[in-house]
């Protein structure tokens, strides 16, 4: 299965070649697989350094001379570090910005805190007009970015290292619309990026024990697809989010909004609640901050009995 | 012999009567902001998105008030703005905001931001071969901040020879770091360095006749020596005139002293 990171460098040739507004910033992360695009569009790629604050700057520049720029790094420099960057050329002069990060979370498991960004997502939420994408296929990057990169606003596209897994079809992702993954009546998970995985799995052993569960996997979580989770928890009125992301200003704050004015939902949410110190793979600091197929299995059962 | 006096009454009576701006800040960069409009900046005033413009991007936007009464003097900006500074209905304010104002190009106020945007804009304009030449202006003070110096560094690295930066050098910086060396600093980033008195239109004339504009080539840093609040005695200087409005007696001094 490709890789999305690879998707993400083949999408920007495929649009580069034809586009010669798109220009690509990185500050030196995936220069080796941006070669393609550095050779047929050599004036439009540029390794700039590592200086991410001031690449977010220029990309507002780019922008301003009409150009539609792409800045590529790593999520917790480009985005904590480069934010009142963000906040005020993007979000408040509402200028055009893809932003495409790789290592959000646990991807980079073994380099510690300092590469781990769970505040991403949260981050974004504060802009009204700010797409905020989480594409765990490279079929939903492809097909998300080039639904939106010409659009005036921020796009944030939080490239996971690891597939979920699941191929859906290019016609069934659509920008903003989550994927009704399996039908059920007694739980509805909300999941996104690679926590699909376990999220059918945790499904897989729900349904052995007689409970069927309904799966909406969210590849876009700005807009927020509000109308079938709020369709979904008519039927089962039960929710447990799961979010590889801080568990403020994420998933699961979308979710509860979609909530407003249905009695009786309960709800659990699996998410990432402080940092989680130390070292190990990506699937041991996940299993640290309870994202992990048992765990979804627990909190399921105890919100269904 | 002090430049410009009609506008810094202008200045001053636009920020008294709305109770909020920099009236030293403004002072000090004006007669660099006056003479880029006035010689230098290519515009159209009915038409501030002209595709052949110059831009002018502020990045010590704390100066605003300068730069919107030239921007008035050049007709970018209507009288009606100018007495609407800093009321609800108007679209003028303490720092510039790019989403309203004609003629201004990049909302700024949080210092280090409008370089490096400015540095964006210089490599988008090079990338699709235009030759509009970028001028931005920052503060000494401003040189602090982290970003300028990543922009100074990539600005040589990528051959910005479109870009003109011009630095307010008026001491703010030395107040904390007394180190003042900019001008090496400057140089030693790769920029073609000039100095100048930055209240005088006969050395602006002189410097900006030998810089070089290109789409490859080597950026110019205009080092601009000037007085924090030039044209007012008691203004002058670094301390607690920064941000604090006259009274009105203190009004009918400065009046006086630019009458």
């Amino acid at each position: 299965m490709k890789k999305i990171r690879q998707q993400f460098a083949d999408t920007v040739l495929e649009v580069g070649v034809k586009d010669k507004k798109l220009v690509v910033m990185v500050a030196d992360i995936s220069h080796g697989i941006m070669q393609p695009f550095a050779k047929k569009c050599s004036n439009r790629y540029y390794n700039i350094g590592i200086c991410e604050s001031s690449i977010v700057n220029m990309a507002a520049g780019l922008s301003k001379s009409g150009l539609n720029p792409v800045v590529h790094t790593i999520a917790p420099f480009i985005t904590e570090r480069a934010f009142e960057q963000l906040k005020l050329d993007f979000g408040y002069q509402k200028q055009n910005l893809n932003l495409v990060s790789v290592g959000g979370s646990f991807d980079y498991s073994k380099l510690g805190c300092t590469h781990h960004c769970y505040t991403d997502v949260s981050l974004f939420s504060h802009f009204k007009d700010a797409s905020i994408m989480i594409p765990g296929s490279s079929e939903e990057f492809d097909v998300l970015f080039k639904k939106n990169y010409k659009k005036k606003n921020i796009k944030y596209f939080r490239i996971p290292e690891n597939s979920h897994e699941i191929t859906f079809k290019k016609k069934q992702i659509v920008f903003g619309k989550a994927i009704k993954v399996t039908d059920g009546k007694h739980l509805t998970i909300v999941v996104t990026g690679t926590q699909l995985k376990n999220a059918i799995e945790a499904k897989n052993i729900l349904f052995k024990q007689d409970y069927s569960v309904e799966i909406l996997y969210y590849h876009t979580i700005r807009p927020f697809d509000h109308l079938k989770l709020r369709a979904s928890l008519k039927k089962t009125k039960r929710l447990l989010t799961i979010e590889e992301l801080s568990a403020h200003g994420g998933l699961y704050d979308q979710c509860i909004r979609s909530t407003i004015g249905i009695n009786g939902i309960k709800t659990k949410q699996l998410a990432i609640f402080d940092f989680i110190r130390g070292y190990g793979s990506y699937e041991d600091l996940c299993s640290r901050a309870g994202l992990n197929t048992l765990n979804i299995v627990t909190k399921a059962l105890k919100l269904i009995k | 012999m002090i430049l410009n006096k009609d506008l810094r009454i202008k200045i001053v009576k636009m920020i008294t009567k709305a109770g909020e701006g920099h009236i030293p800040s403004s002072f000090s960069i004006l007669d660099i902001v006056h003479f880029l409009y006035n010689n230098i900046i290519k515009y159209k005033s009915r038409n501030p998105k002209w595709e052949k413009r110059d831009y002018f991007v502020l990045s010590k936007g704390h100066g605003a008030p300068a730069l919107y009464v030239v921007l008035n003097k050049f007709k970018i900006l209507k009288d009606k703005h100018i007495m609407e500074y800093g009321s609800k209905i108007g679209i003028l304010g303490g720092h510039p905001d790019a989403t309203k104002v004609p003629g201004v190009e990049a909302s700024t106020g949080s210092l280090g931001h409008g370089f490096p945007t400015a540095i964006g804009l210089a490599l988008g304009l090079k990338i699709q071969k235009k030759t509009n030449k970028i001028f931005v202006l920052i503060g000494d003070g401003e040189c602090h901040e982290g970003t300028i110096w990543e922009s100074a560094n990539i600005a040589t690295n990528l051959n910005l020879g479109n870009v003109c930066a011009i630095v307010d050098w008026n001491g703010s910086a030395a107040q904390l770091m007394p180190k003042d060396d900019l001008l090496n600093k400057w140089k030693a980033f790769g920029w073609k360095t000039f100095v100048v008195n930055g209240h005088s239109d006969d050395e602006f004339k002189k410097v900006f006749k030998k810089i070089k504009f290109s789409l490859n080539g080597t950026p110019s840093l205009v080092l601009a020596k000037t007085i924090k609040g030039k044209g007012v005695s008691f203004l002058e200087g670094h301390g607690k005139w920064h941000h604090k409005l006259p009274n009105k007696e203190e009004q009918k001094k400065i009046f006086k002293e630019l009458t």
